[in-house]
């Protein structure tokens, strides 16, 4: 009842100090929407035009004169297998380290749930990839697997022979040290989310299997994971838009080489956008993956709304 | 969750399994950060020697005098005949006071849209949930998509390679995070104080100011910190639409970096750890918030 009054409260204002018409509401919201408006609007408006255009700034022609192409650059995407396989590799990026991550944070997650003397200090060593600036972190990385680096090191003396494999020279296994950075770089953020989830479970359930006996990895599979799957969504969800835009670890490590064989969809943009210099194109690019973005994400989205 | 103790097992064995399981999550996670601080200590001829130095017995300070000591830097290139010049020239100084600018300014005006939006949304539920995901869309967009056009706008409106440009771009991109972390605050404040305040006599702009305000200050503080450490660390804005006037932190890490050419493993490593410091001192801080921010306020702890 309380709660009634008040709403009734604070939606009749009264009189504004600046006149009828003057909405609190939306004065407050308007910086935030015109920076947007600038910042993100207007360039998603101009990539409509640049999208059917075959514009080059090198070529010195401003843009809004740019030579008119009808969709060929659609069709030629479509048919540049670079094109199609960065998004293919992209959505394999997604896959791979986001489900690594997952299955990794849930695993040490479960080995947090007790207490124990040195318990913070864990938590606190075992987060510190998060807060490292993602470049920093793939610098680290660069260094670790160059070819006569401390990775192949110490394979060698696993192996008890030479190992001097040029990791990010070759185009079938530029991918992994690229993965591995991400996900060394983004499993403590799973891990504490995880950690949330297990620890805000309801003791109830869990109390009254371990009353009635029942195994401990029986409680985890059938009673703790059904209960945190809200959690488990939301992290995949949130993880799986962040590594579909990969870029960072991309371009310190390989910048989408040997040839394009590491490209993900951002990297093939850059390169095309700043190598290349086909702004027509790729704003052709971009206006797809925007829409694949949208029609993806956006139902997605509504879970986070709790 | 003291029940838990029976979940997981008093046996010692199954215990001692698990601590070293934890011991061994710690050292992974701590070795990358290990090598780029060791690295950076390193004389220039263990920086890429075989077998690897994990600790130098020489450790000198030379690496980070060439980040930040023009001279060093210079007299580094000379001796290296002269192949790495124009990777060491520039100190970085630059650097990290465009970035610290850039950072804060874009942190400053990011925090205040964004705390004004999020008020708006939670009390006067301007826009409807329509609002806050409008928000969340613009997290989801590939930055790079949008950054095709706004290099064209930004070349047209002569804000390429200015300050003025990168704060833009790095307020609206953050904008998402302020919004909804600070909206995740306002929430938790209940409506009734400012209902109070308002029967007293208060405009609700002043209840807001004086009852609001106040309470959620912690969060609104962590917030900052953690859009802080995004502007920081943000590298595509930075890197394509500055043109050498401004660089980023992020920037000057990924000069001394590249596949092509001579390895700087010393001198990357030395920006590397610098350039990481402020935002692992930031991180830890708002620890417990991180979560929160980095979850758009879903997830509570």
């Amino acid at each position: 009842m309380a709660k009634t009054q008040n709403d009734g409260l604070l939606k009749a204002p009264g009189p504004s100090p600046l006149g009828p018409g003057f909405s609190l509401g939306f004065a407050l919201m308007a910086p935030a929407q015109l920076t947007l408006l600038a910042v993100v609007l207007l360039p998603s408006l101009m990539i409509l035009w640049l999208g059917v255009t075959a514009w080059q700034p090198t070529a010195g022609i401003p843009w809004y004169k740019a030579e008119f192409i009808w969709f060929w650059n659609f069709y030629d995407l479509y048919f540049d297998s670079r094109f199609t396989s960065a998004v293919l590799r992209t959505l394999l990026f997604v896959a791979v380290c986001v489900l690594s991550e997952l299955l990794i944070a849930l695993c040490l997650a479960v080995l947090f749930l007790d207490e124990w003397p040195w318990r913070k200090l864990a938590v606190s060593v075992i987060i510190l990839p998060m807060m490292i600036v993602p470049v920093d972190a793939a610098n680290a990385f660069f260094m670790l697997f160059s070819a006569r680096g401390p990775i192949n090191y110490i394979i060698a003396e696993v192996l008890g022979r030479e190992f001097a494999y040029a990791w990010l020279a070759d185009p079938q296994w530029a991918l992994l040290p690229i993965m591995l950075a991400e996900i060394w770089q983004w499993t403590p953020l799973m891990f504490l989310l995880m950690l949330a989830g297990l620890m805000n479970l309801p003791e109830n359930q869990v109390r009254a299997a371990v009353a009635l006996g029942a195994s401990p990895s029986r409680i985890f599979v059938k009673i703790m994971l059904p209960l945190l799957s809200p959690v488990i969504l939301i992290a995949l969800i949130i993880r799986s838009i962040e590594t579909f835009k990969i870029f960072d670890p991309v371009y310190i490590l390989t910048r989408g080489g040997p040839g394009s064989a590491t490209e993900s969809i951002s990297m093939f943009m850059y390169n095309g956008a700043f190598v290349f210099f086909r702004i027509g194109y790729i704003a052709a690019a971009a206006l797809l993956v925007l829409v694949l973005v949208v029609s993806i994400c956006l139902p997605l989205a509504r879970v986070l709304r709790r | 969750m003291p029940f838990v103790q029976s979940l997981v097992g008093r046996k010692p064995l199954a215990r001692i399994l698990k601590r070293t399981v934890v011991i061994f999550a710690m050292a992974l996670s701590f070795a990358p950060i290990f090598w780029l601080l060791s690295t950076s200590f390193k004389p220039y001829d263990e920086w890429a020697i075989y077998p690897p130095v994990w600790v130098s017995q020489r450790p000198t300070l030379q690496n980070y005098r060439i980040v930040f000591a023009p001279d060093a830097a210079k007299s580094f290139a000379a001796a290296q005949g002269g192949s790495l010049d124009y990777k060491v020239a520039g100190s970085a100084w630059k650097a990290f006071v465009d970035s610290t600018i850039i950072s804060t300014a874009a942190t400053f005006f990011s925090v205040v849209f964004g705390t004004l939006a999020a008020y708006s949304m939670v009390r006067f539920k301007t826009g409807g949930e329509h609002s806050a995901f409008q928000f969340l869309t613009v997290r989801m967009l590939p930055p790079i998509a949008v950054v095709v056009p706004m290099v064209a706008m930004f070349s047209i409106l002569n804000l390429s390679d200015t300050y003025v440009g990168l704060v833009l771009a790095y307020t609206a991109f953050t904008l998402p995070f302020s919004v909804w972390m600070v909206r995740s605050f306002i929430e938790d404040v209940p409506q009734e104080l400012e209902g109070a305040a308002m029967i007293h006599g208060m405009t609700q702009l002043e209840a807001f100011i004086k009852v609001t305000l106040p309470l959620i200050r912690g969060g609104v503080l962590a917030t900052a910190l953690f859009v802080f450490i995004l502007n920081w660390s943000e590298f595509l804005f930075a890197l394509t639409l500055t043109s050498g006037g401004i660089t980023t932190v992020t920037v000057q890490v990924a000069k001394y970096v590249s596949a092509s050419s001579g390895t700087l493993y010393g001198v990357q490593a030395a920006m590397g750890t610098v350039s990481t410091l402020p935002v692992i001192v930031f991180g830890y801080l708002i620890q417990r918030h991180l979560v929160r921010g980095l979850t758009f306020g879903s997830v509570k702890r």
